[in-house]
């Protein structure tokens, strides 16, 4: 077969998923938004996050980019068979890149009901500003 | 939240055996399951905002030896907006998601059927909500629950 695979290459399967999960970790990119605030000042970000505990969530910012990083806190317990799924195991993971535009000193974050509530205050370079003329 | 109970002596569901798959009947009717995979290929709804507007979110369903157990991933809806209702052998949750205030309020409402296990004790359901997932445990009739007799031969 992987002498076929080489004069072949078109009849490779698709890598099964037990094969892709031992390589790089699978997140899922959670549901979010962005919007401006009310007065121009700030971005709203609102993630949704199911099934993660405060505990398991990390809002971390590196090199111009925010990670926000949520553990799904329930494990199925041993006994419970599973019947139908349609959400997944995998922690969610969204990196959003700002290169500098929003203060990461004064961020200020909520988290209720498996939504992370973040305001995010524009870089005071960045924000709206009258110039009064004389 | 809310939990109301109907009973329909009459017509509840003669009819239907036992069956090996239940599973696909819990999982919602035909229409729906149609309808879903239609999003999951098209994805009509992308773009559109953080959560899934299409009134469907992700279920999932698990049994063990006493209990069948439906967890519904309903991030930021108020426990007194979600609603479970046993409606003829059907396991209804509906939720209502209020988001924005003042000009930018917006509701959406979700709901989906999943039809009960025939074993199901519909007077004991329950159900409790935790970090945007709610869970509904459905106990299962003494019967159904495997027995284990032990035979002396003689």
């Amino acid at each position: 077969m992987t002498l076929l695979n080489s004069i072949l290459p078109f009849t490779k399967r698709p890598q099964s998923p037990a094969v892709r999960e031992a390589g790089p970790e699978t997140t899922v990119r959670p549901h979010y938004t962005a919007a401006p605030a009310d007065d121009a000042s700030a971005w709203t970000l609102t993630v949704s996050l199911p099934g993660v505990a405060k505990e398991g969530l990390s809002i971390t910012d590196e090199a111009g980019v925010l990670t926000i990083r949520g553990e799904r806190s329930w494990k199925r317990p041993e006994d419970w068979t599973t019947l139908h799924r349609e959400s997944a195991d995998a922690p969610f993971l969204l990196a959003l890149r700002h290169d500098g535009e929003i203060d990461v000193e004064k961020i200020k974050a909520g988290f209720a009901d498996g939504i992370l509530t973040a305001t995010l205050p524009k870089a005071e370079a960045l924000k709206p500003r009258k110039i009064a003329i004389n | 939240m809310k939990i109301t109970r109907y009973t329909y002596p009459l017509t509840q569901n003669f009819g239907r055996s036992l069956s090996p798959f239940f599973a696909h009947r819990l999982a919602g009717d035909f229409e729906n399951q149609i309808e879903q995979l239609l999003d999951s290929v098209f994805d009509f709804n992308s773009g559109i905002g953080p959560f899934n507007t299409d009134g469907l979110f992700p279920l999932d369903i698990y049994e063990d030896e006493g209990n069948t157990y439906v967890r519904a991933e309903l991030p930021g809806v108020d426990r007194k907006d979600i609603a479970v209702e046993v409606v003829d052998g059907n396991l209804e949750i509906s939720a209502t998601r209020n988001t924005g205030s003042g000009d930018n309020a917006e509701k959406i409402s979700f709901k989906r059927v999943v039809s009960l296990p025939e074993n199901t004790q519909t007077d004991k359901i329950n159900a409790s909500a935790e970090n945007g997932v709610l869970t509904i445990t459905l106990p299962k009739e003494e019967a159904a629950k495997p027995r284990k007799f032990t035979v002396s031969i003689n």
